[in-house]
């Protein structure tokens, strides 16, 4: 990889003085990452005491070095959460990782999966039907919700009582992760909230039957795992399984209304749409970034020297736009070759639940290309505001029924 | 060269058989099948094998020289 490169060794650091989590750059954050691929491949952020990587290359480089860039001092932006969230899996290297990434992963295997895949596609069924039925709808609210808030808190056994405040509580275990800015700020109480719930839940062992969370208490029955780390586990499968998931849907549907070649492609072809998925995933990047630290006595990385202690912030987002690995990246081609894509991360913390986030994204689209004939879009789609997690607030669209899938309103006399 | 999998990271995403499905597969069961494991792969998959190898989510494949 392009770390050995040699004679950039004594070259200075570039340096980028922009807060890339104010609003703006919240917002449109592409021209800054363009602007710090463009610098260099490590450039350092003074404003968040941290160093950017932004190409393809070294992110992947930095995902796969679990040894250097380690996760168990936090992949958060702020040292007080980094604290805090010990006990994750996200936050959490080597063995402990892994052994904690086992307790649920045989449940979200693509294998596993399949069990679930009919289940998936009726509750999409019923989503876009539901949908279609009004025709003018918030792919966000009617589409894109819909389905994870149905599929997830079933498979992680969330109680019925705690469902209501879930996609809040999420959203502010993502807000926490950003720096101590008044978003991350003001995120506190409601991610307090969800640990408090989910500690209540652990001790009066609420958890529904044949579930994640039921599996967590057997671990914990059974000695693998102590009771105290229950709760964090319990956020971990919740928390990045609804807004991620939910921002791939919103995505597809407006980049599908404003692509109308595109469409026309999958309604051609919908043994596409595993492709589209991917380049939606590749396009949108739902997880903008997030940090790891250098371990051990500090790393030359593309030949920038990182001290022991440093952050580094591993910008997925940008990764995905690298024209280094992307032609022309910022065109959505569903026909491109996404296989190098880390909208999901990548190596020993790539997304556990990234089958379960295709599956129902696929299966939506999959309906969509059943029953709709077109999508338009019917007002100016608008981006939410989340520290980590990139997502739509609102993409008003109509939804132009297929003659087949019409209500048949227009019966001969 | 030849592919490694470590079975024990492997959790099925099925990429590698996107990229590469004349060496990769996953069975009825979801488990991976790979073509030549273990044993020197044909030169002509070299290239389809390297890029399997980079496409997995999880870092489960290897490429030996």
């Amino acid at each position: 990889m392009r770390s050995s490169v040699s004679g950039l060794e004594h070259a200075p650091t570039p340096t980028y003085d922009e807060d890339l989590y104010r609003r703006a750059a919240l917002l449109d954050p592409y021209p800054h990452y363009a602007r710090l691929r463009a610098l260099g491949p490590v450039v350092r952020l003074p404003r968040h005491r941290a160093f950017a990587v932004s190409r393809h290359a070294e992110c992947k480089q930095v995902l796969l070095d679990d040894e250097t860039f380690r996760s168990g001092a936090g992949v958060a932006m702020n040292p007080v959460i980094n604290r805090m969230s010990r006990g994750t899996t996200l936050n959490s290297d080597g063995k402990e990782h892994q052994d904690r990434r086992d307790l649920v992963a045989h449940r979200l295997t693509p294998r596993a999966l399949r069990a679930m895949e009919e289940v998936v596609d009726e509750k999409a069924a019923a989503v876009v039907d539901a949908a279609l039925s009004r025709r003018h709808v918030d792919a966000v609210d009617d589409l894109a919700r819909a389905l994870p808030v149905a599929v997830v808190p079933d498979l992680v056994g969330w109680p019925l009582e705690g469902r209501d405040q879930l996609l809040r509580w999420a959203a502010a275990t993502f807000d926490v992760l950003g720096p101590a800015n008044r978003r991350a700020v003001r995120a506190v109480p409601a991610a307090l909230a969800m640990t408090r719930f989910t500690k209540r839940v652990s001790r009066t062992r609420t958890l529904l039957p044949d579930s994640m969370g039921a599996d967590l208490l057997r671990a914990v029955d059974e000695g693998r795992i102590g009771p105290s780390e229950c709760p964090a586990l319990l956020i971990d499968y919740v928390a990045p399984s609804l807004d991620t998931t939910i921002s791939a849907i919103s995505s597809a549907v407006r980049l599908l209304a404003e692509h109308r070649d595109q469409w026309a492609l999958l309604k051609d072809d919908p043994s596409l749409v595993k492709a589209a998925v991917n380049e939606v995933v590749r396009f949108t990047s739902p997880i903008r970034a997030f940090s790891r630290r250098v371990h051990g006595n500090g790393v030359t990385l593309a030949g920038t020297p990182l001290p022991a202690g440093s952050r580094v912030l591993v910008l997925y987002a940008s990764a995905n736009r690298d024209e280094r690995v992307f032609p022309s990246p910022d065109t959505f081609d569903i026909t491109r070759d996404t296989s190098q894509q880390l909208g999901f991360g990548h190596g020993a913390h790539g997304c556990a639940g990234q089958g379960l986030a295709r599956m129902e994204t696929a299966a939506i689209l999959r309906q969509l290309l059943a029953k709709v004939e077109r999508i338009e879009l019917r007002g100016t789609p608008t981006w939410g505001l989340n520290n980590v997690v990139r997502t739509h607030s609102s993409v008003p669209v109509e939804l132009v029924p297929a003659a087949s899938a019409a209500p048949d309103t227009r019966r001969e006399p | 060269m030849k592919i490694i999998v470590d079975r024990a990271r492997c959790e099925g995403h099925g990429l590698c058989e996107d990229v590469a499905p004349d060496l990769f597969s996953l069975d009825d069961d979801g488990e991976l099948v790979v073509a030549h494991e273990g044993d020197e792969l044909p030169e002509q998959s070299e290239t389809a094998a390297r890029a399997a190898v980079s496409s997995c989510p999880v870092a489960a494949l290897r490429a030996t020289p």
